[in-house]
């Protein structure tokens, strides 16, 4: 697989600024069935509405790539789909959010098990107080019970996965925290998919990393969609162009556009997001 | 002094900005931060003063022997230093959990209308004064204690062998037992304060990557919030500590006061605070009950201050390991 050897740094930003992805999707994406189809849903953070009316579908395996200025809303549509907003009270959601058919923001979803199903990786990198094989673990041991072997087996292939393995082989049982922001970030993308969710949520992941780090982490994600479906939060309109296959533009808690990533950054439709990709505003 | 002098040469020079304000303002400042060092080590002088004559006229006996007669004048501390330890320990012992409870609720389960008027009484419940729990003590929990729960822990604990010694005995409603309890009721409040802030420090981010896991509160708390903040809950613990060893009036309603070591939990025993608030009225000055009564005061003063180290040590810790 990536079991490439050693880093190797790229340069982050390639020659043209603006390059199209590799898979151009023809019209409009039918190759790939929809994973999570979002059918107006409103949001509020208590009086204040920070989510009008969205309808979005997200196809499978595919990087979908979530644009706009602060407070657009795109982080918000991500804490909807994995019901991070359940945990903080005078948040609610309204509309139909299915994932295989099931509105999982209905009321009686499981939000635990949704989450096992639903993973997220944040802004800041997480990693928790223990080792860093107990951080694949954690999540792990929450759902499955395994073995000593296949836990160590698993922990081995997220780690391969995520291209920490030969970095960290050595030291599984030595603290998380102790790790650089790029490997503890990778650990905490590992710690995700070792539970083996269908789709992977990352809120700005490379925000706070350096170049190289971003570099590796984008790479990663082309990896990861042969098996997961991504939705990606960027104010990185490079990293969208780079990484997403699908591009959706949000402005003032709406939805201004949703297309491949050629389209929304060579010949945009509206022209709220032309102003936006240009570097007129936000 | 000399703050008079270069405050005048400075507006002199620099006019406006300067002037004998910051001078006089910091030799005040440094005058008060100086006032508590003094007074912290004037204490602990007298305390031992004024306790010189017990500590020559019985030795080291002070600390080992248990005997407490007026009348022959002899004098030991291990009886009420042993009801401290005893009573403070059943205290934090019956505290650490409910406490635990209480802020696992405030910061992971309650809703929002709920958790803010709930911390409040949760604060309001740790400034009632203590002759408050005192007086309710002696009248609502002895009485509950002789009637119910000492006869029912006679019954059941009573006949387990290795436990026998601790719940044997005359069902009074006073004694050790009901100390430590008082003193959980009140410490309880105190250390879910302190828990509630420590879990509330924790940066959300890392709960939500817990809970986005697929964990559940419990696994949060267990696993990352408890891990990450053990430190500081030790230091909030050794605090209340502090507390109970220290608290005088609620205790001397209930404890029963009698100069005896003995296993069960039922008997009436004596604390240090609780000793020296009864016996002090009766002792003349100049005398070696007097005297042993201050010796009491510094070895109080000293287990204190051990307890209160141990936790200013382990919350220095929590926050450079953190960092």
């Amino acid at each position: 697989m990536n079991a490439s050897n050693g880093p190797m740094p790229r340069p982050p930003v390639q020659a043209p600024p603006l390059v199209t992805p590799l898979q151009t999707a023809p019209a409009s994406g039918t190759v790939h069935p929809t994973m999570i189809s979002v059918r107006g849903l409103d949001f509020h953070y208590g009086s204040a509405q920070a989510l009008k009316d969205i309808s979005i579908d997200l196809p499978a395996r595919q990087v979908t790539g979530m644009i706009g200025p602060s407070g657009c809303g795109k982080s918000t549509l991500l804490r909807v789909l994995n019901r991070m907003y359940d945990l903080y009270p005078g948040q609610r959601a309204t509309g139909e959010v299915l994932l295989d058919g099931e509105n999982i923001i209905g009321p009686h979803v499981d939000s635990n098990q949704l989450r096992s199903r639903i993973g997220m990786v944040f802004q800041k990198p997480t990693p928790f107080p223990m080792s860093i094989a107990d951080n694949i673990a954690f999540g792990v041991r929450l759902h499955e019970r395994l073995s000593r072997a296949d836990m160590a087996d698993r922990i081995e292939d997220a780690l391969r996965r995520v291209a920490l393995w030969n970095e960290v082989k050595d030291r599984l049982k030595s603290g998380a925290t102790a790790l650089s922001g790029g490997q503890q970030q990778r650990l905490c993308i590992a710690r995700t998919i070792a539970t083996r969710p269908e789709v992977i949520l990352l809120d700005e992941p490379t925000s706070a990393l350096d170049p190289i780090s971003t570099a590796r982490v984008e790479e990663l994600l082309d990896e990861l969609k042969r098996d997961f479906t991504i939705a990606i939060v960027t104010h990185n309109l490079q990293q969208a162009a780079r990484c997403a296959d699908r591009v959706a533009f949000f402005f003032m808690g709406e939805l201004v556009e949703v297309d491949s990533a050629d389209r929304i950054f060579t010949a945009p439709k509206q022209k709220r997001t032309q102003d936006y990709i240009t570097g007129r505003f936000g | 002094m000399s703050t008079h002098a270069s405050g005048g040469a400075a507006s002199a020079a620099a006019g406006a900005r300067a002037g004998w304000g910051d001078p006089a303002f910091a030799g005040l400042a440094r005058l008060c931060g100086l006032l508590v060092l003094l007074l912290m080590g004037g204490i602990i002088a007298v305390m031992l003063y004024g306790g010189r004559l017990a500590f020559s006229t019985f030795g080291i006996g002070f600390l080992t022997r248990s005997v407490w007669n007026p009348v022959l004048e002899h004098y030991a501390a291990l009886a009420p230093v042993y009801g401290t330890l005893v009573t403070s320990a059943i205290g934090v012992v019956i505290a650490v959990p409910l406490a635990f409870g209480v802020a696992f609720f405030l910061t992971e389960m309650a809703p929002g209308w709920l958790s803010g008027p709930l911390g409040t009484a949760v604060e309001l419940l740790a400034a009632v004064p203590s002759i408050i729990f005192g007086m309710w003590g002696f009248f609502v929990i002895v009485p509950i204690m002789a009637r119910d729960v000492q006869p029912a822990l006679i019954h059941s604990l009573g006949h387990v062998p290795l436990l026998h010694p601790f719940f044997s005995g005359a069902p009074f409603g006073t004694g050790l037992l009901t100390g430590g309890l008082i003193l959980a009721v009140m410490i309880t409040p105190f250390i879910a304060a302190v828990m509630r802030d420590v879990f509330n420090a924790m940066p959300p981010v890392f709960k939500e990557s817990a809970y986005g896991l697929g964990s559940t509160r419990w696994d949060v708390m267990r696993k990352v919030v408890l891990p990450w903040s053990r430190t500081a809950v030790i230091g909030g613990i050794m605090l209340g500590l502090g507390r109970a060893l220290g608290e005088t009036m609620a205790i001397t309603f209930v404890i029963g006061n009698s100069n005896r070591i003995s296993p069960s939990l039922f008997s009436p025993g004596n604390t240090i605070a609780s000793l020296i608030a009864l016996e002090f009225p009766e002792s003349a000055a100049g005398s070696l009950k007097l005297s042993s009564l201050l010796a009491l005061g510094f070895i109080l003063m000293v287990i204190s201050l051990i307890t209160l180290a141990c936790s200013r040590l382990l919350l220095r810790t929590g926050q450079t390991v953190r960092r």
